[in-house]
């Protein structure tokens, strides 16, 4: 669990400046939602997490399942109407994490016939996403 | 014979034989010769957003240098690389980057203008060798081949980008296999996400969103699939094992076909690097004996 030592003001600036987008410019219409490949599973979807961004609950996203089902698609940036790209947002609170030194994902935790049958293409990107 | 730049990448090269050696081969056959840039590393196979993030644009900038040696294009077949190495050259020569592009060139030391143009195979066949040309170099028609053609979402997006087709209505490679004399099949999911990386991480969900692609295309009538990325094509054909549905759809490369549509030699087509063997169904529509 990442326990924020920053102030609310300047876990906001770094989400803006990690992921170049502005929180306040979401009006919550749902398109990113509507569009996501795996909103199915997340907790919570992209709407929802912007939402709770703009309330300054960022503990709560942070600390959430959801951003780590990303797949890095880009439907949700490609189809906003303001312009605001949550596969950004996504990477940005999840670098947060991860330079935090909270590692998600481990190798021990990958099937042992499953990393000799997969394309190394889904390693490298699962590392480059998942690993500090 | 004309000379482009080829990257082929970290996945070609092992897992993905199939697809890069047709590449080579059809390239070759219609008068273009893909050369292989001399040293070349991974790209990264996934693109960081993440703003001051320079560390991880190093090697596709790298690579595009590399390029320069040959040709001002750089062809890339499999659509991460293709994502990867065309946005980052892309967005570091963005005018509001240039801190970012001194600092990159200052740690390669080396000068470097952004001329290399990441281009995609199937943009060679579109614009270089031109599909109607393509028609005429055909020795096996793929007549009554139903192909749904499955771009994902690395070709096409973000658009502004990469700026490759329609980003909701791709048509580039349904246009290739109507050259090629199969039929491309309209299916609403052209452009959507397999899963992806996540994959790895969470297995069933990945799943899931390949099985509503497979959904999809099987609904819309089509004898197979063809994709452009090895993670797509392990997502929609190995994956079939764990679907909560019997799909027994095969997944080629759009490279396979073509090369089947060329008759290049069977050792190179490699249909046997699949889960679900397309052999049968090539027989039964006569392009395998």
């Amino acid at each position: 669990m990442l326990e924020l030592i920053e102030s609310l003001q300047e876990i906001k600036k770094d989400i803006e400046l990690l992921s170049g987008q502005t929180l306040s410019d979401c009006y919550q219409c749902g398109e990113c939602t509507a569009g996501c490949p795996t909103a199915f599973a997340m907790e919570p979807v992209p709407s929802q997490a912007i939402r709770l961004l703009q309330l300054g609950k960022f503990n709560e996203v942070l600390n959430s399942t959801g951003i780590w089902l990303c797949a890095s698609c880009n439907v949700c940036g490609e189809r906003c109407p303001r312009g605001v790209d949550y596969g950004k947002i996504a990477d940005a609170l999840r670098t947060i994490v991860l330079r935090n030194k909270l590692t998600h994902l481990t190798l021990e935790k990958i099937d042992k016939q499953f990393i000799s049958d997969a394309p190394q293409q889904a390693f490298i990107a699962a590392f480059r996403k998942y690993t500090t | 014979m004309k000379q482009i730049a080829y990257y082929p990448g970290c996945t070609l090269y092992t897992k993905s034989k199939n697809l890069d050696l047709c590449a080579r081969e059809t390239a070759q056959i219609l008068g273009v010769e893909l050369k292989e840039l001399e040293t070349w590393n991974c790209c990264g196979a996934i693109y960081s957003t993440v703003q001051d993030d320079l560390a991880n644009q190093v090697a596709p900038i790298r690579n595009l240098i590399e390029a320069q040696k040959i040709s001002n294009k750089l062809v890339t077949l499999c659509a991460a690389c293709y994502n990867v190495l065309k946005r980052s050259n892309h967005n570091l020569f963005l005018p509001e980057n240039d801190i970012y592009r001194r600092r990159m060139m200052n740690f390669l030391d080396t000068e470097y203008d952004g001329k290399t143009e990441t281009v995609h195979y199937l943009e060679v066949l579109k614009n270089d060798i031109g599909f109607e040309n393509l028609k005429t170099k055909v020795k096996t028609n793929l007549d009554g081949l139903k192909v749904a053609s499955y771009y994902g979402c690395l070709m096409l997006r973000p658009s502004d980008e990469l700026n490759f087709d329609d980003p909701d209505n791709p048509t580039m490679m349904d246009d290739m296999f109507a050259a090629l004399g199969a039929e491309p099949v309209e299916f609403p999911f052209k452009g959507e996400c397999c899963g992806g990386y996540v994959l790895v991480d969470k297995p069933d969900v990945a799943t899931r969103c390949s099985q509503t692609i497979l959904e999809s295309i099987v609904d819309a009538g089509a004898d197979c699939v063809a994709t452009t990325c090895p993670l797509c094509q392990y997502n929609i054909d190995n994956q079939q094992k764990l679907m909560s549905k019997q799909f027994n759809l095969p997944v080629f490369y759009f490279t396979q076909l073509l090369g089947l549509a060329l008759n290049v030699d069977q050792k190179i087509l490699n249909l046997d690097n699949h889960y679900i063997d397309p052999k049968p169904l090539l027989k039964q529509k006569g392009l395998l004996k």
